[in-house]
């Protein structure tokens, strides 16, 4: 077979280099190497040094960036029926989740992106939103009236209104001064990323609420899969989707690491009492979205698989 | 006859009419922005505090006025101070060597506008989605650039044509065409990683004298010919999102601080009350612009605001008191590089989300850097003080009289500082209460309807020029992180070995050398992650090279080519860089002196 040019694929990861953001796409690298030898090059920039997600997602669409894992969240701006996966108190556990993603809705969700122009092999699972505050928060009454920092994304904002809380989007760089100094209470965060921003430091007890499972993809700007021969586009499919599990699989011992790294500078885990009313109130907002992502029907239905 | 005459005069005069028009309106639609701003920022405050509930897509708000600012403010920074041009070469070559820099300096202007305009149309095509929280169509950004790009198109023609330089702008715009034909033609063969040609085109450009933002954007964009990862449309996308920085947002307000309490004559109050506890001092005045310094930097995130500020309250001062004017600018940039160390810090708020180390340590050990920083500083300013730089030493009544005096500028470092340390406000809502406090200063002090206007188009207009060149500087980082520029830096580190003194040593360099093209905060995102565990692995507290590495990046801000604060305080004191760049040298010195200091002290902890 004659020798062919790598084919260069710039990757954008938002985390450090020995975080599972970035693991995935040395392990990723790695296998397409073994199955096709020289036919990717692989330049894998991490710490968001291309910038943060909207932008590394946008980067995708306008031709600077060719891959990046994204959260549901940031897609939600151009697939408003991504944030299916994104309501509160939906899946019970990770298994439940792969399943989902895994039949009817992830062939539609991956339909939906790619006519958005992302192109998406595999979903991923950064793992569960914990509530984290000063103090347990262990009844849905104790969030009332305080002020939450949440994402900029309208599930997340009603979830805590439905709660009686005053959801505030702050950016990150400014959420750790905002939690010291009281400007918000508290916020929801993976257990990875909460220590990985030291917020353990300002807020250091984590309620196990496990209201959303942050869910995302290994998307890749479809005019770049597009193009891919056939040969290569496989292979690069198999590699991805196989590194979705290896995440998984890293972001669970990340967050356990990452637990027992809070729990040595003093924070605390928690476990909330009464959990059917948090998921009572957690589950009032699904009507409210339900326009947005096919009908009360299909999310009774995922709720159910 | 006479009519012809007539004629043949007033064409040019209508063209420079228009553009002097075109001037005042995108000026004037600033500083309203500035005002909508600080109105929607207090709101959502006052929206906390009083009704106790959030104002959702408030920020989101802010950042589409922050970037509708940039775009109008856009066509404004070609000309006059805001364009932070380079003068130290073209000032010395003869006049056929300044008509063609020129040339080429019209040339980085055009290409950098015809790539917001084209890039930007691209973009609003292909961008697609709605903005997170108010919902609203992400096409609107770039179209806005484009827009931008368009406006600094029409702005040079007019401009050009009525100065009867229209035919060398025809040959600026065939310079334009040959460049990219070179660099689209030879430069995929060429074997130039994007980075490192962007970077000769962007040397090109300063030597030339072109304005610092739209030379970062054209060389940039000719980049793209070399294998670069940045087509058109995704330059204005970076650009773009290196403007949308919520912290960024605290500039303008501060720069409405700084000319609002000088128009209310609190800042004149300040100064008075300073000289009259150490005016009678050798340097009396310059020390006191130093401590104010200092009191400023405890309340403010930001140099570049400090900068505005000591440029508008205490250059004129120090020059009546016998100081030359760049003796006297160069000061207040070298005092304003304490803002960035002593707490709140926006740097040092970038270099925790950057690289994990904790913001309280970083902040505490902010405050001894600072406190070398200053006394190195006191120490210069002793030794260059201007004998007339000396009062009669002020008795208890008089002091007691310039203390009540100075008690509202007071209340304005107490709005700020409880504001932000006692947990009452984010950094951008203590600018925004501050600039809301120094307006009514400015209102009980009966401002006139002009000046207030003045003052807020002068707020918006240098807020919008700042803004500009942080954006333009973010393609440039994108191609170095494609490059790997940050890892060739950490190899660069451990270049003379790995013992702890050499580490650091290196570590510095390799800081001295990248702050030279990099803007500080792009140089902390990317340089940050990198050096920070090359240098723990060598025995040194990462939190100690933590505070290193943002003192040494802030000294840049007083050196050339991109020495923002040289350059935000010369479009304040209408003084040339070049002068600036000269004068602040002792005072560079004194920094540089602490930055040895605070790494022998390092080292000797690390010991
Ligand atoms: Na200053
Ligand atoms: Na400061």
């Amino acid at each position: 077979r004659p020798a062919r040019a790598a084919t260069r694929l710039t990757v954008a990861s938002l985390l450090g280099r020995d975080k599972p953001e970035t693991l995935i796409w040395r392990h990723v690298a790695e296998k397409v190497e073994a199955a096709l030898p020289g036919a990717f090059a692989f330049n894998i920039v991490p710490n968001a040094a291309l910038g943060a997600e909207r932008e590394v997602a946008e980067g995708l669409r306008l031709g600077s960036i060719q891959a990046s894992l994204l959260t549901v969240a940031s897609l939600s701006a151009w697939a408003p029926d991504t944030q299916i996966l994104d309501l509160p108190f939906l899946f019970r556990d990770p298994a439940h989740l792969k399943r989902v993603v895994s039949g009817d809705l992830g062939t539609v969700i991956k339909a939906r992106l790619a006519a958005e122009r992302f192109a998406v092999p595999a979903f991923v699972n950064y793992g569960a939103r914990n509530l984290i505050a000063k103090a347990p928060m262990l009844r849905p009454e104790a969030v009332r009236g305080h002020r939450i920092r949440v994402l900029q994304s309208p599930v997340h904002a009603a979830l805590w209104q439905a709660f009686g809380a005053y959801p505030t989007a702050i950016p990150i760089p400014e959420t750790y001064n905002a939690l010291q100094n009281g400007v918000v209470d508290m916020m929801d965060f993976t257990k990875s990323a909460y220590a990985g921003f030291r917020l353990y430091e300002v807020v250091p007890v984590t309620t196990e609420t496990r209201h959303i499972w942050a869910s995302g993809v290994a998307a890749f700007s479809a005019p770049f899969w597009d193009g891919l021969e056939a040969e290569k586009r496989a292979a690069l499919a198999a590699a991805v989707t196989e590194g979705a599990t290896y995440f998984d699989d890293l972001v669970e011992t990340d967050a356990a690491a990452a637990m027992r790294k809070a729990q040595e500078a003093g924070g605390s885990l928690v476990q909330p009492e009464d959990l059917g009313e948090w998921q009572r109130i957690g589950r009032s907002v699904w009507p409210a979205f339900a326009g947005a992502v096919g009908g009360l029907d299909r999310i009774e239905a995922i709720a159910a698989a | 006859m006479a009519e012809e005459r007539f004629d043949r005069a007033t064409a040019p005069s209508t063209r420079l009419r228009s553009a002097r028009r075109i001037r005042h309106v995108l000026g004037a639609a600033c500083g309203a922005v500035i005002a909508l701003l600080l109105v929607e920022v207090l709101v959502s405050v006052a929206m906390r505090y009083l009704f106790g509930s959030a104002l959702f897509g408030a920020d989101e708000a802010a950042l589409w006025l922050f970037q509708l600012l940039v775009a109008l403010g856009c066509p404004l920074a070609v000309e006059g101070a805001l364009a932070m041009r380079f003068d130290f070469v073209t000032e010395r070559l003869p006049p056929a060597g300044r008509r063609l820099a020129a040339l080429v300096a019209d040339a980085f202007v055009l290409a950098a506008a015809a790539t917001l305009l084209g890039g930007g149309a691209l973009a609003a095509r292909a961008i697609g989605g709605l903005s997170p929280a108010l919902g609203l169509p992400e096409w609107l950004r770039p179209a806005l650039m484009a827009a931008g790009g368009a406006t600094t198109l029409l702005l040079l023609v007019l401009e050009r044509s009525a100065a009867g330089r229209l035919p060398r702008l025809l040959a600026s715009a065939l310079m334009v065409a040959g460049m990219a034909g070179l660099a689209f033609g030879l430069g995929p063969s060429a074997g130039l990683a994007p980075s490192l040609a962007a970077g000769l085109l962007a040397l090109l450009g300063l030597l030339a004298g072109a304005p610092l933002p739209h030379l970062l954007l054209a060389s940039a964009a000719f980049a793209d010919g070399f294998g670069g990862a940045l087509p058109p449309p995704a330059l204005v996308a970076t650009t773009l999102s290196g403007v949308a920085k919520f912290l960024l947002l605290a500039v303008p307000f501060f720069l409405l601080v700084g000319s609002l309490l000088s128009d209310s004559g609190a800042a004149g109050a300040l100064v008075r009350f300073a000289a009259a506890l150490v005016g009678h001092r050798r340097g009396g005045l310059a020390q006191t612009t130093l401590l104010t310094s200092v009191l400023f930097s405890g309340a403010s995130g930001s140099s570049i605001a400090n900068a505005a500020f000591g440029a508008r309250t205490f250059a004129p001062q120090l020059a009546a008191r016998g100081y030359a004017p760049a003796e006297a600018a160069a000061i207040v940039a070298a005092t304003s590089t304490l803002d960035n160390v002593i707490p709140p810090s926006i740097a040092f708020l970038l270099l925790a989300a950057a690289t994990d180390l904790p913001i309280g340590r970083l902040l505490a050990l902010g405050f001894v850097a600072g406190g070398v920083m200053a006394a190195m500083l006191a120490v210069a300013i002793a030794l260059r003080a201007r004998e007339g730089d000396r009062q009669p030493r002020a008795d208890a009544g008089e002091r007691r009289a310039a203390f009540l005096g100075a008690l509202p500028a007071f209340g304005l470092g107490a709005i700020v500082v409880a504001g932000i340390r006692f947990g009452i406000v984010t950094v951008t809502e203590a600018a925004a209460l501050a600039a809301g406090y120094t307006l009514l200063l400015a209102l009980g002090g009966r401002i006139g309807w002009r000046a207030l206007g003045e003052a807020f188009t002068e707020a918006g207009t240098g807020a919008a020029a700042i803004g500009l060149l942080i954006g333009a500087s973010a393609p440039f980082a994108f191609l170095l992180a494609v490059d790997d520029a940050a890892g060739a830096a950490g190899a660069l580190a451990s270049s003379f070995g790995d013992g702890a003194w050499q580490v650091l040593l290196a570590a510095n360099l390799v800081l001295l050398v990248a702050g030279l093209v990099l803007d500080i905060g792009v140089a902390i995102l990317l340089l940050g992650p990198i050096l920070v565990p090359v240098v723990a692995a060598a025995g040194i507290d990462p939190v100690h090279f933590g505070v290193l590495l943002v003192v040494n990046l802030m000294t840049h801000g007083l050196m050339p080519p991109i020495g923002i604060l040289i350059y935000v305080v010369a479009a304040v004191t209408k003084l040339p860089p070049a002068a600036l760049f000269r004068a602040v040298l002792p005072y560079l010195g004194a920094l540089l002196v602490a930055l040895l200091i605070l790494s022998v002290g390092a080292l000797l902890v690390a010991a």
